[in-house]
């Protein structure tokens, strides 16, 4: 349906007529002066039923959440992660407006900023995102296509720039922290094709306002099966890329001593006729949702450089090296 | 030189007389191999199967602190997010859990239906390893199931299962394996949703299992916490929930663990009696020893070592035959012992050190003790008297016991009368055991006592036997000991078990009054007849009168197995037409409570009486009923209360019912009837129809299946007492050879001297079944009023079953004379003409 | 009255030896045998030939003319039974019973009536000076009053033939005279014949004929050194 239009703030909300759906968002923190990576993201799916149980129970839709810290300081991601069935109130995803909860986990709107509470073993934040730029539709006007089947797209929009500060818990210990953040809401029914493995994706906040997002959806023999991506400038011009205009050019590979993947950690994105290498804040930000999403990835702060010199900062995304991702 | 004379004495006391009668050491090492494994035969098994039941309860609690737990019916779910609310509950899993009656077989399987995805923090044991089946199991079709449960079942993935839910079948699809070792048990997986709805339990939850935030004092929150929960609803800590269920077979493994104690200390008695007569023909030995300069202890010593040889050698061998039995007994009759606790327990046997090394030293501490007596007597005679001594029996003078005899029996009978020790009949144990050793110490004196009375008969063999007997009560009474402990045991449970059928019997007359008994599910929970079926059967041609029975049942407490409510129609007034009732009913007064009858159990377990009021959790809200009679249950030993179905659908609003009782019209074939309910229930393979004899039948076989291993035990301990009057006959034919020798010379016959040993044995069995049939009808008061009754709180009349106990009297006695007469033949085998010259 | 002609033994394995070789003895009716010999030379063999507790390599046996040899060991059992006496070295009372029913033994086995019987028994007893000692068990009684008990018992059946093997090897001087004057005023009394084994000369000193067993058979011993005992 590339005819639709997204509305704001409605669509912020839940589309459980889709069958995936996720609020996505990362960012950069700094506490005491030292850089922290962070991500915070509800999944809400739909699995295919096959009977209309009566129950209370029946699992219509199910809630997923990762929260994850990237602190260099320890050399690996913290992370925790919940999921539930939707239901009695304990989890689920408004829809109309955005407010998705499992149990004390929660994103929602509020106001003129987005706020993320997560209270995990070894950490917990509170953190609002201040909104200070306005969405961008990805793709063809907010769809945005995954393959080069028509019909493997999902509706996507990101808000770059967004504006952090809360507190921030760990050890016992409570700070304050800011910094700038990222945040991506997509749903769809079909998001990867057969022939699809998983994808790899950055989302940039470029020093100076503009805003980078590349992704590419690899094939079974690890070449692209589809690419995008989009470019905003500080001054709102938006660029949106062809498959062909972006290519993601492995540098560096990290394999995880966990699980034995390897991870192309290191990547030159080229968009149009800009180059940018990326380079993570550290190689170990494996993620193993395998107890919630049944998966295993990478994902974790990188930098974004033009000729060695820093541009901006972001997040990188890898799915699908440890085995073909399940949506 | 130390070493050399230890060497020597050690030869000459312990060795020595091992090696020189092979035959009887042999005797003494297989009694004590087979008490040994005995104790180690049924303490593995027991504990193999009662581990296994505690480690599948808190497998299934996994990682939680705390079990919210509801009966059978289960709990309003919306208690669920409440109690996910509270602060303190970092993660909570709700489950829905039943016993399914597999359709077309005659079983259940546990199937468990929980949340996968909460499971992920507080059971992730239980996860299945392959991601892509925990979205497989959101189908309400499918089941995952525990590698065992698959072995059992035949099936694997891909397979189908048939369940009964109601009088219909529910097909599921077995779409994996949990992971192997995540549940050894037999269990099948749902996803809540999907059990709650095939399984008829839409809007229940049967359990909650909580995680807490760390900190949390888990005691103070679970007060707090059962504080809010509805009645017959309790939280419990994954401890609690283990116990619970092998708390019921409790009792039944203590008693069999006394069945395999006694059979060890009847070998002991065994090695006590071969010792004592052995020592007796070895004295001048002795006495020349202490001559020499070895001091008295150090003489007590060897001699009890050499009990101790024999304990090790026969020890060693029980452990090792104690495990293989174990093995062979699973295999042969399961886990349970057939006795039904541990029905569908897979369990593995597991070489338990620590048990081993227990059961090894009970054997050889045992055999030395039985050593120790002769022993000390042995090592405590003047050496100058025992040098000269002529006379075996004079040694026995010394066992003065009759006042001690007289003071266990009373201290027994005594300790007979105290309570229950934690729910365990210990008193009872104890009373027996120390009645069992007052009469041993008794026999000496009994047996003089008797023999007094014998007349000398007329042929010259009998007339030297007896002649023989009365001269030496002392070692008669060593002899008729070893009968007097095996066949008091086998009289007493003779008896109860006896006493329990002819009462099961009456029971079960009393509790099958109707023609036909219709029931969903000979097992499970999850078989019932719906209103439109019942109506269906009550208007079945040729069915004149049917009533409806709903089983369900009740958390009182929560470290004790729910008591079953049956809802059943059934009048205050009448209420001993359709319960056998202690005393007559009790109709409450209008402004009373309504009635409800408990079962003698639940009336032990919960302390109530007829006449007391007790509050139940029936229905929505708890409430006051009053007990208007005690009646005896065999079925139930978690104990039952029946309610008048009317009250109960009032309560509940639950008009499902499990069996129905139907009286025919006259003249109508049971046959006939079956046909036409089958027909018209239309759920041919889901319900069972029996006749009230079948139903009989059947109750009795299962109760002989209960009995089988007890019957083994006992029987075990007969075949050792029998090898004790074996040992203690060919000890004293041995001693005896001389005598025999001068026999021949005066001209009796080898037929002659064999007739007299017979005569001398049948006449000590005899002393030995006459004291064991009274000792024995003691102890069967004991256990069937104290052991019984404190064990499995079921009490019964006794009845005597005479006819079993004169064929066993009968057997024992014909067993020990030709034992005697055999053993008085392989003591002449020798040339007992040069006995006569051999000096001592 | 007892006849043995040419009667051989030996014993069999690893050690076999010859004991008897050739022996042959007759004993009259009331006549008193003593029959010495070294130890070992098979005096006890001979005795327990003749008693029927043993079975000859050759050899017969005939005892008021009925041939021992050729019975089997039932028959052989009765006929000890009714027709002879033993008594041995060591005392072998039946330790559990009295001294009166030690003596009733013999009795009982040939079917005497228990009142006969009692009769007979306190006659013995009396005639062995043991009369007071009649429910006596045998532990309480000496050495030399228990050997006079067991010729009681040997001789209440007034048996044809009476087997003493050393009789008196256990006992001290004084009760051995006794004993033996005792056996053969008894053996005499009841005019049967008896055969006395020993090694010792004094013991055979009152027996009417005295034989020496050797290696080669029985032969009577020389009259000279048989008076010189006659008058010890």
């Amino acid at each position: 349906m590339p005819g639709y239009r997204l509305r704001f703030p409605q669509d912020e909300g839940s589309h459980p007529d889709f069958r995936v759906e996720w609020w996505y968002i990362t960012g950069w923190l700094e506490e005491a002066g030292r850089p922290l990576g962070f991500q915070v993201t509800f999944f809400r799916a739909r699995p295919e039923l096959k009977h209309d149980n009566p129950s209370t129970f029946t699992p219509r839709q199910i809630m997923i959440a990762h929260a994850a810290l990237s602190d260099p300081a320890r050399g690996r991601l913290v992370h925790a992660q919940r999921a539930a069935r939707a239901g009695f109130d304990l989890a689920g995803a408004e829809q109309e407006r955005m407010r998705v909860w499992i149990d004390d986990w929660r994103l929602q709107r509020s106001g003129v900023s987005y706020q993320a509470q997560i209270a995990a073993p070894d950490f917990s934040f509170d953190l609002a995102f201040d909104i200070t730029q306005p969405p961008i539709k990805q793709g063809q006007d907010g769809y945005s296509r995954k393959g080069p089947a028509p019909e493997s797209a999902a509706y996507y929009y990101s808000i770059p720039h967004l504006k952090v500060n809360g507190t921030l818990t760990r050890g016992g210990m409570q700070r304050g922290v800011e910094g700038t953040a990222w945040m991506d809401h997509e749903w769809t029914s079909q998001y990867l094709e057969k022939d699809a493995t998983g994808w790899d994706w950055i989302g940039i906040n470029l020093d100076g306002g503009g805003a980078l997002m590349a992704f590419r959806v690899r094939d079974k023999q690890g070449g692209p099966l589809w690419a995008g991506g989009a470019l905003r400038q500080a001054d709102g011009r938006l660029k949106v890329f062809s498959p062909e205009e972006v290519r993601f050019i492995p540098r560096r590979e990290w394999k995880s001593a966990r699980t034995g993947t390897n991870y192309p950690v290191s990547f030159l994105v080229r968009t149009g006729d800009r180059e940018f290498a990326i380079e993570p804040l550290f190689d170990d930000q494996e993620l193993d949702a395998r107890a919630s999403a049944g998966t295993i990835y990478w994902e974790g702060a990188v930098l974004a450089l033009i000729g060695g010199r820093r541009a901006g900062q972001g997040y990188l995304e890898l799915t699908g090296y440890w085995q073909r991702l399940e949506l | 030189m130390a070493i050399s004379q230890r060497f020597l004495l050690f030869n000459a006391l312990v060795a020595g007389p091992l090696r020189e009668h092979p035959g009887r050491a042999a005797l003494a090492i297989v009694a004590i191999a087979l008490g040994v494994a005995l104790g180690v035969a049924v303490h593995l098994v027991n504990a193999g199967a009662a581990g296994e039941f505690e480690l599948a309860a808190r497998r299934l609690a996994g990682e939680a602190d705390l079990v919210v737990r509801g009966p059978r019916a289960g709990f309003d779910e919306s208690l669920y997010p409440r109690i996910m609310r509270l602060p303190q509950v970092e993660a909570a899993n709700p489950a829905v859990e039943a016993e399914v009656p597999l359709a077309g077989r005659d079983a259940s399987l546990k199937i468990i239906g929980f949340d996968p995805l909460r499971a992920a923090r507080v059971q992730p044991g239980l996860l299945p390893e392959r991601t892509g089946l925990m979205s497989g199991l959101f189908d309400a079709d499918a089941v995952l199931l525990s590698p065992a449960a698959a072995g059992w079942l035949g099936v694997g993935p891909g397979g189908r299962l048939d369940l009964q839910v109601g009088t219909g079948t529910v097909t599921v699809k077995v779409i994996g394996l949990l992971p192997e070792g995540a549940y050894r048990q037999r269990v099948g997986v749902m996803d809540i949703a999907a059990a709650q709805w095939r399984l008829a339990r839409l809007g229940r939850l049967n359990r909650v299992d909580l995680r807490l935030k760390p900190g949390t004092d888990v005691e103070a929150f679970r007060r707090e916490l059962q504080a809010t929960l509805p009645p017959g609803v309790y939280a419990v800590t994954p401890e609690t929930e283990a116990q619970r269920g092998a708390s019921l077979s409790r009792a039944y493994r203590l008693n069999l663990d006394m069945l395999a104690l006694i059979a060890l200390f009847t070998g002991a008695f065994l090695v006590f009696s071969s010792q004592v007569l052995a020592l007796l023909r070895r004295r001048t030995q002795f006495a020349l020893l202490r001559v020499m300069g070895v001091t008295r202890g150090r003489l007590a010593v060897l001699l009890i070592t050499e009990g101790a040889v024999i304990g090790v050698l026969g020890a060693a061998l029980g452990v090792i035959a104690g495990y293989a039995l174990a093995v062979y007994a699973v295999s042969l009759v399961g886990a349970d012992l057939g006795a039904g606790y541990f029905r569908g327990v897979e369990t593995s046997l597991r070489v338990d050190p620590q048990a081993f090394a227990v059961f090894f030293t009970l054997g050889v501490l045992f055999a030395a003790l039985g050593a120790a007596a002769p022993a000390w007597e042995a090592a405590h005679r003047a050496p100058g008297r025992a040098l000269h001594a002529r006379d075996e029996e004079e040694g026995l003078g010394r066992l003065r016991t009759a006042w001690w005899g007289v003071a266990a029996v009373a201290a027994g009978m005594a300790v007979a009368l105290l309570p229950a020790i934690n729910g365990l009949p210990i008193a009872g144990y104890l009373a027996i055991a120390l009645i069992l050793l007052g009469v041993v110490l008794l026999m000496p004196r009994l047996a003089a006592f008797f023999l007094d009375r014998v007349p000398l008969p007329a042929p010259v063999p009998a007339a030297v036997a007896v002649a023989q007997l009365k001269a030496t009560p002392r070692q008669t009474a060593i002899g008729a000991a070893a009968i007097v402990i095996s066949f008091s045991l086998m009289v007493s449970m003779l008896i109860m078990v006896s006493s329990f059928r002819a009462s099961l019997d009456t029971w079960l007359e009393r509790m099958l009054p109707a023609d036909l008994y219709l029931r969903t599910a000979r097992t499970g929970e999850t078989g019932f007849l719906t209103p439109e079926v019942q109506a269906r059967i009550a208007a079945t041609p040729g069915v004149a009168r049917v009533e409806f029975l709903r089983s369900q049942n009740l958390l009182l407490q929560p470290d004790r197995p729910p008591v079953i409510l049956l809802a059943r129609p059934i009048e205050a007034a009448a209420a001993d037409s359709r319960l056998p009732l202690d005393a007559p009913p009790l109709v409450p007064r209008p402004d009373e409570p309504p009635p409800v009858w408990i079962s003698e159990v639940a009336g032990d377990l919960y302390g109530w009486r007829r006449g007391d009021r007790v509050r139940l959790p029936i229905g929505a809200a708890p409430r006051l009923y009053t007990v208007a009679g005690v009646w005896r249950d065999y079925a139930r030993q978690s104990g039952a209360i029946v309610i008048n179905r009317e009250l109960y659908i009032k309560l509940t609003a639950d008009r499902l019912a499990n069996d129905a009782a139907l009286w025919l019209v006259p003249g109508i074939g049971t046959t006939d009837a079956a046909r036409a309910l089958r027909d018209r229930t239309g759920a041919d393979q889901n319900i069972e129809i029996a006749t009230t004899r079948e139903i009989r039948a059947a109750s009795l076989r299962i109760f002989d299946r209960t009995f089988a291993v007890t019957y083994a035990l006992e029987f075990a301990a007969v075949l050792i007492g029998l090898l004790g009057i074996g040992v203690s006959f060919s000890a004293q034919a041995l001693a005896r050879r001389r005598e025999f020798g001068v026999l021949r010379h005066i001209g009796m016959s080898r037929r002659e001297i064999g007739s007299m040993l017979g005569c001398g044995g049948a006449l000590t069995a005899g002393l030995g079944v006459i004291s064991g049939l009274v000792t024995g009808w003691g102890v069967s008061l004991i256990l069937i009023h104290v052991v019984n009754r404190q064990s499995f709180r079921w009490s019964m009349e006794l009845t005597m079953p005479w006819l079993p106990l004169a064929g066993l009297a009968a057997l024992i006695i014909a067993a020990a004379a030709a034992t005697a007469a055999w053993s008085g033949r392989a003591a002449m085998r020798d040339d007992v003409i040069r006995a006569v010259r051999e000096d001592w | 009255m007892l006849n043995v002609h040419d009667l051989c033994k030996s014993y069999g394995g690893a050690r076999s030896r010859d004991v008897l070789r050739g022996v042959s003895l007759d004993v009259a009716r009331g006549e008193y045998v003593a029959i010495v010999g070294e130890s070992g030379v098979g005096k006890s063999t001979l005795l327990n030939l003749i008693a029927g507790l043993d079975t000859p390599d050759r050899g017969t046996i005939v005892l008021d003319g009925v041939e021992l040899t050729a019975l089997d060991d039932t028959a052989r059992t009765l006929l000890r039974r009714s027709r002879m006496g033993f008594v041995f070295q060591a005392v072998h009372l039946l330790p559990h019973l009295t001294a009166a029913q030690n003596v009733a033994l013999p009795l009982a086995l040939n079917g005497t009536t228990p009142v006969a019987g009692a009769r007979r028994v306190n006659e013995m007893l009396l005639a062995v000076g043991l009369a007071q000692a009649a429910n006596a068990y045998p532990r309480e009684l000496s050495g030399g009053e228990m050997q006079r008990i067991a010729i009681a018992r040997a001789l209440v059946h007034r048996p044809p033939l009476l087997l003493a093997d050393e009789p008196t090897g256990n006992l001290d001087a004084d009760s051995a005279a006794q004993v033996m004057r005792l056996m053969r005023e008894q053996v005499k009394r009841e005019g049967g014949a008896g055969i006395l084994v020993t090694h010792s000369a004094a013991a055979a000193a009152g027996a009417d004929r005295v034989l020496t067993l050797t290696a080669d058979g029985l032969r009577p011993q020389a009259a000279q050194t048989n008076s010189d005992f006659r008058f010890a």
